[in-house]
């Protein structure tokens, strides 16, 4: 049975990709806390006006649509900051506790993407103040945006200096701000679900057990069943102090009212080579059969200008088919096609190729496969697993951030344009780490030896830089090397944060943590 | 039958007993350790000098550690049915742990053919290396040529049938051109990929001239190379 989950415990940005809610503008900021009564006065300042996950609405229970949202993270430094118990400190996961940059082997942040490269506001030199705080603020408006904002650097101001807003995010022209802006991108005056790279972004966000909107959005979004039904995932796959997919509690840190409703972000601020990117459509994209934009549409798995899905579009011509049905469609049935698909028809990824980012992050019930008879051909393994999709369910990502910059000047790789990602999931090294060494940067488990995701994978001359776009095993024609694919995302900041419950944030800001 | 053999693969296990020494403040088998750790951070270890080696390893065997007590031997049940054991009969009951009388060097190497030929060649190929690790191994003082390390390589083999898997019936150099062949062609496929028909056929036929694919002694993939030679 499903149980409610006590929404107005979870922070905001757990269930709502405010993005998609009306909000499409942000400033993300980072802070350091040099003290930590005097942090813990400013926390306690603050927690009533950190936006949760309620219903918005005009019920007895809901709460008003606010016009900007604040959330906090902290990383492990920040809770030592703030003086946690050493025992509530060392309960966290390994991965938390050592920050993305010492984990830079894993997630391969080498060569441009190194941490040396990262705006100055991570930098660890001795003069700057070490990141701790993440405070996240999301508006309808710039004006309600600004207003947040003056709003947050007065409470900081307040602090006396126990908590600095730190400066050193690049920004346009090379400037340093004390921010960091993202925002939707628009085309024409209009606003857009697009990316730099143009593709239609923010689409299969996992649907989890106690999330209380429409049900019809499970399809798709939740996990693959046996009989073909999807099932929402668990909750604990996301939160901590839920059952997850293994019906077992999430490691997580005690005591048990400082985990339970909260989870990890992972924040990465990712800049994006539009230029590399353009020049390798033009490059590989001239004598590509079908064209450079179904190239396009194979580096992730949908066609650029609305998301189709491949596997339901593969080509020009069932692609305006899908178009046509498409505009006829309404809000309900437009979500349902472009989430609610499965790999089950194209096992060997001669619609959307096995290296395709959207398999790669999530491969569905993709991996029951076993070889078949035919050069390069893969079928279901029905009944391999538990369930079709075992082994990606527990490998799933809650998405949020937005992109950042302009792009509009496309002849160069330089200036401010990227997305910021912010992912939440209960154990960073099972979840986003195995997805980003095991799945982005390397390509065993789809049988495609150390071939990488296209748009994520890091790249230098020294590592793989093609992979192959299978064609229909059993027809005529050949599978197609995409080769010298450039670096096309580097990542220029992050670090793992905790997001806390309201409840934890009382206790942190109380300095009531007892772990005994 | 030899268990060590599959087909032409052949599971070679050495252990060799170290003498219990001291050389500048440091036990020889800590010695030997310090020289192993040496090859590991080289860049191509100096077996990838010695033909027909699929994969080999060495380690430093200190004792056999169990994680626990070995249990339920009679005595050890009868004791738990006395009420009130005495300490002596207890720890009487307790089972004999096992000790080595010494450390071990141990080289495992899956090999191509006859062992015989194998040991000749290591000879051959690293016998300044063989030197500088087994020095320290008794009843290495009396090897010094191929005869006396083969005799050597026998008196310490034990018979496991411990293979690795992942090799075939091939010889080391059919192997290595074979996994040339395979990374040259995947780079001539992608290559070529757009060429008419009339220009593939050309390239494909020079293509095969450069690489050799029959001929062993040809191009081929460096022993021990994690990347092929671009």
């Amino acid at each position: 049975m499903t149980k409610a989950l006590d929404l107005c415990d979870i922070q905001g940005n757990v269930v709502r990709a405010y993005g998609r809610f009306g909000f499409p503008i942000a400033r993300y900021l980072l802070l350091n806390v040099s003290n930590g009564w005097g942090g813990r006065a400013w926390l306690t300042t603050m927690i009533p006006y950190v936006t949760n996950s309620a219903t918005w609405g005009t019920g007895p229970d809901d709460a008003k649509r606010p016009k900007a949202t604040l959330n906090i993270a902290i990383n492990h430094a920040g809770l030592l900051a703030l003086e946690l118990p050493l025992e509530s400190l060392n309960s966290f996961s390994t991965e938390f506790s050592m920050g993305m940059k010492k984990r830079k082997d894993i997630t391969g942040d080498i060569g441009a993407s190194s941490p040396e490269h990262w705006d100055p506001v991570w930098s660890d030199d001795a003069n700057h103040k070490a990141v701790h705080i993440l405070l996240t603020l999301n508006a309808i408006t710039p004006h309600a945006l600004e207003d947040q904002y003056q709003w947050v650097t007065e409470k900081i101001e307040g602090s006396k200096g126990a908590v600095t807003l730190l400066d050193g995010h690049r920004g346009p022209n090379e400037q340093l701000l004390p921010y960091q802006e993202a925002h939707i991108i628009f085309e024409n005056g209009l606003p857009t679900s697009k990316e730099h790279f143009g593709y239609t972004d923010g689409i299969g966000d996992p649907y989890f057990e106690g999330i209380q909107d429409a049900q019809a959005r499970v399809a798709g979004r939740g996990k693959q069943m046996s009989d073909g039904t999807w099932q929402p995932l668990a909750t604990g796959e996301f939160l901590h102090g839920h059952l997850d997919e293994a019906r077992e509690y999430p490691p997580a840190a005690a005591p048990i009212l400082l985990s339970r409703n909260g989870t990890y972000m992972v924040y990465r601020k990712l800049h994006q080579n539009v230029a590399s990117f353009d020049a390798l459509l033009a490059r590989e994209g001239a004598t590509y059969p079908g064209g450079a934009e179904l190239m396009a549409a194979k580096f992730v798995g949908r066609w650029r200008d609305n998301g189709a899905p491949l596997v339901n579009a593969p080509d020009a011509t069932s692609k305006l088919q899908w178009d046509t049905d498409f505009a006829k469609a309404s809000a309900e049935e437009k979500d349902a096609m472009l989430s609610n698909f499965t790999y089950d028809e194209d096992m060997s990824g001669a619609r959307c190729p096995l290296s395709g980012h959207m398999r790669r992050v999530n491969p569905r019930a993709s991996l029951e496969i076993k070889a078949g008879t035919c050069p390069g051909q893969f079928l279901r393994n029905a009944g391999a697993f538990d369930t079709p999709g075992a082994l990606a369910n527990r490998r799933r990502i809650l998405r949020r951030g937005l992109p950042y910059g302009d792009s509009s000047q496309r002849d160069t790789d330089q200036g401010d344009h990227g997305v910021v990602m912010m992912m939440l999931n209960a154990d960073i090294g099972r979840q986003y780490e195995f997805v980003q060494q095991q799945w982005v940067n390397y390509g065993n488990d789809f049988r495609e030896a150390n071939d990488k995701d296209v748009i994520l994978g890091n790249r230098s001359k020294h590592l793989p830089n093609s992979v192959i776009h299978q064609a229909d095993p059993e027809g005529d024609a050949p599978p197609r090397f995409v080769r010298n694919i450039p670096l096309l995302v580097e990542t220029r900041g992050g670090d793992y944060f905790f997001v806390p419950s309201l409840t934890a944030l009382r206790l942190i800001a109380r300095g009531l943590i007892d772990p005994t | 039958m030899n268990r060590n053999k599959s087909g032409n693969a052949y599971a070679l296990t050495m252990l060799c007993p170290i003498k219990p020494g001291v050389e500048d403040n440091r036990i020889y088998a800590d010695l030997i350790r310090d020289q192993l750790e040496s090859w590991n951070m080289a860049s191509v270890s100096p077996m990838s000098r010695v033909p027909n080696t699929y994969l080999s390893r060495f380690f430093v065997l200190d004792d056999i550690y169990t994680e626990s007590l070995p249990g339920a031997s009679i005595w050890d049940a009868l004791s738990d049915i006395r009420l009130i054991p005495s300490n002596e009969q207890r720890l009487a009951a307790l089972p004999h742990t096992d000790r080595l009388q010494s450390r071990y060097l141990v080289f495992t190497s899956n090999l191509h053919g006859d062992v015989d030929d194998y040991l000749h060649g290591m000879w051959q190929s690293i016998n300044a290396e063989i030197k500088t690790i087994w020095k320290y191994c008794y009843g290495f003082d009396g090897v010094n040529d191929e005869a006396s390390f083969i005799a050597y390589a026998k008196k310490c083999s034990l018979d496991t049938a411990l293979f690795f898997i992942g090799s075939n019936d091939d010889s080391l150099a059919a192997q290595l051109k074979a996994l040339y062949v395979k990374q040259e062609f995947s780079r001539f496929a992608q290559e070529t990929q757009d060429l008419p028909a009339s220009q593939l056929k050309q390239a494909y036929t020079a293509f095969m001239q450069r690489i050799k694919p029959r001929d062993v002694d040809g191009p081929t993939w460096k022993a021990g190379a994690t990347h092929a030679d671009v």
